[in-house]
């Protein structure tokens, strides 16, 4: 094979490759407007917004996903983080601990709950080599155990409204074509606020280079100076720590705090993530990507409601997109 | 052999004729009417650097791209050669550089993968074994058929990936590059039955970049240069000189030429350093000081040289930088002293594959790329292609993959992605495995122009000419220790090489 053959199919893998980003935000606004042409409501400020705010939890596990991915691991345990961190911030807001009873306090804490448990991960794929998938499926199974133990099985309600009312709350906005007002929900601003720092970390930082290296060879990039424990310690601790905001965003949106919520979230993040064109088998992954692959979930989700569709399509819908999406994925790595 | 060549009916026939084959790939032209005739039973030696074209002319023998033009001849009678099932139909077979076969699967079911024997519609895997271990017996292996293939070294691997293409009934058999990995006495063994192939009447393709194979080895070499036939010998009338002028089109005196160095102080000593694979080595290197380590594969050269890298730290013994004793527990500790350590397989140990040229390149200094955690990006950009114009590195760009790249150059980079670093000590495992000759000469200048700025440098080789020629200090190793210290060139190649087998 010579260079020139070889740097063609590259240009031409790259082509794919920027075809696809566009495709899957061309895919996204594809599906908007059909919607807006099929149905009246989807298209207006209060849906829209209503999108947004239901996208902005799978986004914010999906890009916390793909950072476990890129290593070449996999994270189980994010639904049952964030299910377990809404119990915890219910639970510190309606005991009387002083600061630890405060917003701050609570949320602070679950966040730290959530570092934990990613660093709990990371010393059982790193310390003790056993492989992610087992590592966090194990903890999956124990975080909502541990949950329901502390709970009692019943649900916690929070009564602090402070706190609940920051779902709701929107800054900024702008005039809807409608001529409404369109009003940037609160818990989309958390996605920015997540994004941001994550995308800096992953493509700006030579951490980022690191998740990459470890996801492509880890024995190279050991003998490369990488110090692939403490990187793969990031990936789980980012990973947890993004599944435990969402958790305390969840107990704000619905007001509880159970340890059984968010079941099932694992997979959306993953198929956001996949969707989004990260590689199961590691280095390749982005935060751009999961971010609109969670949002063309959500549509998915939204749009059948709008439609009346029997709600069970969306899972069947989702499924194919997976197929459909990976196959281009597929294409683009393959070789010729 | 010719009492051999005459035990064959057709011995001398063209058994493969190939008439203005030509191949292109969009703008690329891979082979240019390449016209080329293999003679039944005869061992056709085909080399060139690399991108020359010899993998493009085995993808087109085996039948796995088609040809854009020119005629094949099978015994005289035109074929298609449209897929690899009409290849290995016809006879042809291909035995590659890197094994394809199942790791996890055993010999014997490896040997009669995609043709099991069945009874009543399941594997008779009792009969699968006893034939297998019936034909590697046979063909001379001890080799046991029950085992998993991943028990067996790469070496052992290659010899069940012959047994199976001759049980398919291979008539034509291509062997791609396959001593890379093998150590002296698998080679031998390798050689061995690929004489007994070809007594057989075989007809044999064997490629290497290793010119000395050629001549003990085949009867008839082929030159490719830049996808054309540039020439082909009676190995009994040619020598590797002339060989190498073919491949390159230009003269290389001396590949192996070193400008005097004057050696300056001492790097680093180890003091009877004991570790996983190797016991009580001590050697010293000094600034400007080429020191080779010689030996067989797995004679603990790799093994020592990762413990002076901390990959996987010494038990006993000490490790003295400059004078002073140090510890080194990890990779980090070593590069922060100034070694750099490029490895020895550069698939499982040197490369990012799926990752840009550039990245690879930068994977060592990052740090000193960034500020804080932050990647100054510009620098990163600038670092990546001056290492890729210094090192010439052919590539698209730096965002290229790896994977893209010739294998010449993917080892440009293992090398190359050390050269920003700083380094004062540098390590080379068998930095020229699988390199053409144009390549080698190119990496041994790098070694020169890295010896001038006063680095030290440690040279593991397995080829004994490289190491002869270039080492100030060469020591030999034989199962995990140092067995002999000679100067440079003080000892015969002979001597050297009983030091290493150890008879």
């Amino acid at each position: 094979m010579t260079d020139q053959t070889i740097s063609q199919d590259h240009q031409r893998g790259r082509r794919l490759d920027v075809l696809l980003g566009l495709t899957l935000l061309g895919l996204l606004l594809v599906m908007w407007l059909a919607l807006s042409i099929e149905t009246t409501t989807f298209w207006t400020a209060n849906n829209m917004a209503n999108l947004l705010r239901q996208g902005a939890m799978i986004a914010i596990l999906a890009i916390g996903e793909t950072f476990a991915i890129i290593t070449g691991g996999i994270d189980l345990s994010v639904g049952a983080v964030a299910g377990f961190t809404s119990m915890t911030v219910a639970w510190l807001l309606v005991h009387d601990l002083g600061f630890a009873s405060t917003i701050a306090g609570a949320v602070a804490i679950s966040l730290a709950v959530g570092i934990f448990i990613g660093l709990f991960h990371a010393f059982g794929v790193v310390q003790m080599g056993l492989p992610p998938f087992i590592m966090t499926l194990a903890t999956m199974y124990a975080l909502r155990g541990i949950g329901l133990l502390i709970t009692n099985g019943s649900t916690i309600s929070i009564t602090n409204d402070a706190f609940t009312g920051f779902s709701r709350s929107s800054f900024l906005g702008f005039p809807w074509t409608d001529g409404t007002w369109f009003q940037i929900p609160m818990l989309f601003w958390m996605v920015i606020v997540v994004a941001i720092p994550a995308y800096i970390l992953l493509e700006q930082s030579r951490w980022g280079r690191y998740l990459f290296a470890i996801g492509s060879n880890k024995e190279a990039a050991r003998l490369s100076g990488v110090n692939v424990a403490a990187i793969t310690y990031l990936a789980y601790v980012v990973s947890s720590f993004c599944a435990a905001f969402c958790g305390v965003l969840l107990a704000m949106r619905i007001g509880i705090g159970n340890p059984t919520q968010a079941e099932g979230w694992e997979l959306q993040a993953i198929a956001s993530s996949v969707i989004g064109g990260t590689s199961l088998f590691g280095a390749v992954g982005s935060v751009h990507g999961p971010l609109i692959g969670s949002f063309i979930l959500t549509t998915i989700n939204n749009g059948a409601n709008l439609l009346n569709l029997n709600p069970f399509w969306q899972r069947i819908i989702t499924g194919f997109l997976i197929i459909i999406v990976v196959y281009f994925d597929t294409l683009r790595t393959r070789k010729r | 052999m010719a009492s051999v060549e005459s035990a064959v009916p057709n011995a001398g026939a063209p058994i493969l004729a190939l008439e203005k084959l030509d191949k292109r790939f969009g703008a690329t032209h891979a082979l240019r009417t390449v016209d080329l005739t293999f003679d039944e039973g005869e061992i056709h030696a085909i080399v060139g650097e690399n991108g020359a074209g010899k993998s493009t002319l085995i993808k087109l023998l085996t039948g796995v791209y088609p040809r854009s033009s020119g005629d094949v001849f099978w015994h005289g009678a035109p074929v298609a050669l449209a897929t690899p099932h009409e290849a290995i139909n016809l006879g042809i077979n291909a035995v590659h550089q890197e094994v394809v076969l199942c790791p996890h699967l055993t010999v014997a079911a490896n040997i009669f993968l995609g043709d099991e024997e069945m009874r009543g519609g399941l594997l008779n895997k009792k009969r699968m074994v006893r034939d297998a271990q019936a034909l590697l017996d046979d063909l001379g292996f001890s080799l046991p058929a029950g085992a998993l293939l991943s028990s067996l070294t790469i070496g052992q691997q290659q010899l069940v990936a012959t047994a199976r293409a001759e049980r398919r009934g291979a008539k034509f058999l291509i062997f791609d590059e396959p001593t890379a990995y093998l150590t002296r006495q698998e080679a031998a063994a390798l050689f061995k039955l690929i004489r007994r192939l070809k007594a057989s009447g075989v007809t044999i393709v064997y490629i290497s970049h290793r010119l000395e194979e050629v001549f003990e080895l085949c009867d008839r070499v082929s030159v490719l240069r830049d996808g054309a036939l540039v020439g082909t010998r009676k190995v009994s009338e040619t020598n590797e000189a002339d060989l190498i002028a073919l491949m390159i089109a230009r003269k290389i005196e001396q590949i192996y030429h070193k400008d005097a160095v004057p050696i300056g102080e001492t790097i680093m000593e180890t003091h009877a350093l004991t570790g996983p694979g190797f016991q009580d080595v001590s050697i010293r290197v000094r600034e400007g000081e080429v020191v080779g380590l010689y030996g067989l594969i797995g004679a603990g050269r790799s093994e020592f040289v990762q413990s002076v890298f901390g990959r996987r730290p010494a038990t006993s013994g000490r490790i003295v930088w400059r004078g002073k004793d140090v510890s080194i527990r990890n990779e980090r500790q070593a590069m922060n002293l100034g070694i750099a350590l490029s490895p020895e397989s550069r698939r499982d140990q040197g490369l990012c594959l799926s990752l840009g040229v550039g990245l690879n390149i930068n994977l060592p200094i990052f740090k000193l790329l960034s500020i804080g955690p932050l990647i100054n990006l510009t620098r990163e950009a600038e670092c990546a292609d001056k290492q890729i114009r210094d090192v010439q590195i052919k590539t698209s760009s730096r965002m290229a993959p790896v994977t893209s790249l010739s294998g010449g150059n993917q080892q440009k980079v293992v090398i190359g992605k050390w050269l920003n670093h700083g380094a004062k000590l540098f390590i080379f495992d068998e930095p020229t495995v699988g390199v053409d000759v144009g390549t080698k000469a190119e990496i041994y200048r790098l070694l020169g122009s890295l010896l001038k700025q006063g680095a030290g440098i440690i040279m593991i080789s397995s080829y004994l000419p490289e190491v002869y020629e270039l080492a100030d200090t060469l020591h030999v190793f034989r199962a995990g220790r140092l067995v002999a210290t000679h100067g440079h060139k003080d000892a015969s190649h002979e001597a050297i090489l009983t030091e290493a087998i150890g008879v």
